[in-house]
């Protein structure tokens, strides 16, 4: 469980590598409704024909994993995730090594909450989806 | 004495980040060692700040803070250098379709410089737009380097570098805290100021410089489908 | 600079009927995501937790969707539309047995030009409430269009 006295400016988040399959990423689709409405998260041919290279990653399952980053490093403990921002800049894939990184960058003690920027890179180390967190500790 | 400038940032005051200045600086600061750089220029998205002052900021953190802009043309994303007056009331900095060799001219007649950036990004950068347009004339310098570039970006910049003998550039183009810093501009001479950068961007003696670090080689999944 | 009619910034578009947040859909959110924190997958061990029992991972709150009115009413520029983009709040976690509701409006219309083209975004943000009509989440949902 993180504690906020122990959170200094710089600390890492991660980083996580994973891959994340075309199962994962239908189910996720079918999850949030996206199953029927967008065949880019679940269907090869739908997304090809929209001229991207095969499925792709819902936007929200990149925050999701984002959050999920926060989430693991707050841990089983009192300070929560209160907001996230993501930029979707590359589609993201599957089947494709991910990294997902994140540093805590600004820590204001009066209202104890920590900035963090987080982001998911691919094999080129090209950055596909960038985000900044904000989590609040317990007063 | 040379200076170390990232030369293109964006913090908090564009739209599409969330950086405040003074993290930005302390990033530096605690980064000193992989990324020496003596000092950042803001160049946020279509517009210009008149009136921010980070002489605080400066002081507090012993990094120099200076102004400028990017704005968006016929010919793609473009750094401007040393705005003033003259310039603000002669273009709309956010109007997204700037005719870029007007900017060019009239920037440097009124005493600043123009510095295209990214050029080798589709669409907003030079490199896809001379494949259909002539090249721009009076182009002093681009942007060699990019924190944010894909795969084969910078590699075009490079082309267009040794096609039109342009002097290169280099900048984080960080939207990040964390990505400040990522590559810079070395400078020959000591700068102290705008009007020094100015100066300088126009001689050409300045290289681009990467401290992105060097990265193990990630290997590339197997894909496997089990539907 | 873009057109479109400056009456439809910040008027409300639509409201969604509630949705009740049943166990099997955070457990089924938590393993497309991979996810094992026991806040969010142990009932026993949630007891002990901060809210007292299971609670959804706080991205679990994207995944509620507008309903049928919100493309008709979400101004649309050129043919293709993308999601660039998202700025959510958490403002309170979701339990199970919650029930969520939708409310949503045009919050911003803006252009510039990037690595596709010249682009409209057009900023929608909803905002999610439970079923003692407390705030649970304003969700930013950026939308790309290119015309």
């Amino acid at each position: 469980m993180k504690k906020f006295d122990e959170v200094k400016i710089g600390d890492t988040l991660g980083p996580l590598e994973l891959t994340v399959t075309k199962d994962q990423c239908r189910a996720y689709a079918k999850t949030s409704g996206f199953g029927d409405v967008a065949g880019r998260f679940t269907d090869e041919a739908a997304a090809k024909k929209e001229g991207l290279p095969g499925i792709i990653l819902p936007g929200n399952m990149s925050l999701g994993l984002l959050s999920k980053l926060v989430t693991d490093w707050i841990g089983f403990g009192g300070a929560r995730l209160t907001r996230m921002g993501t930029t979707y800049r590359v589609p993201v894939q599957p089947d494709h090594a991910l990294t997902i990184h994140g540093f805590v960058t600004n820590i204001n003690p009066d209202d104890r909450t920590v900035e963090i920027d987080v982001w998911i890179e691919n094999e080129e180390a090209e950055r596909l989806v960038t985000g900044t967190a904000t989590v609040e500790f317990p007063k | 004495m040379t200076t170390t400038l990232d030369l293109h940032t964006h913090s908090e005051a564009s739209e599409d980040s969330r950086a405040p200045v003074e993290a930005y600086l302390n990033w530096i600061k605690l980064r000193h060692v992989e990324r020496p750089v003596d000092g950042i220029v803001l160049t946020e998205h279509r517009q210009f700040n008149r009136e921010a002052d980070y002489r605080p900021l400066e002081d507090k953190f012993g990094i120099m803070v200076l102004r400028a802009s990017e704005v968006e043309t016929n010919y793609g994303h473009m750094l401007v250098f040393g705005v003033n007056d003259d310039m603000l009331a002669r273009f709309d900095f956010a109007n997204i379709r700037l005719d870029a060799q007007t900017v060019i001219d009239e920037v440097a007649r009124m005493g600043g410089i123009v510095v295209p950036c990214h050029p080798g990004r589709p669409n907003i950068g030079l490199y896809e737009h001379y494949e259909s347009k002539p090249p721009l004339e009076h182009v002093v310098a681009v942007e060699a380097l990019n924190g944010g570039s894909r795969k084969g970006e910078d590699a075009r910049a490079d082309e267009l570098i040794s096609k039109f003998g342009y002097a290169s550039t280099g900048g984080s183009d960080s939207h990040l805290v964390s990505l400040i810093g990522l590559c810079a501009t070395r400078f020959s001479a000591y700068i102290k100021d705008i009007d020094g950068l100015v100066r300088e961007l126009k001689t050409g003696a300045y290289e681009a410089v990467d401290f992105r670090p060097r990265r193990k080689v990630v290997p590339h999944a197997v894909a496997v489908e089990t539907r | 600079m873009v057109d479109f009619d400056p009456t439809i910034i910040n008027k409300v578009f639509e409201h969604t009927d509630p949705v009740e947040v049943k166990p099997e859909m955070i457990k089924r959110f938590c393993e497309s995501l991979g996810e094992n924190n026991p806040l969010y997958t142990d009932p026993e061990a949630a007891k002990k937790g901060p809210y007292g029992g299971i609670v959804a991972p706080p991205s679990f709150a994207v995944t509620f969707r507008n309903g049928r009115h919100f493309f008709e009413h979400v101004p649309r520029y050129g043919k293709r539309g993308f999601d660039a983009g998202k700025d959510v709040e958490f403002v309170a976690p979701i339990h199970v047995g919650d029930t969520i509701s939708l409310s949503s409006h045009v919050k911003e219309i803006y252009e510039k030009t990037g690595r596709t083209g010249t682009m409209v975004f057009v900023v929608i943000r909803s905002t999610l409430t439970n079923q003692n009509n407390q705030t649970v989440a304003h969700i930013d949902h950026r939308f790309m269009n290119r015309p």
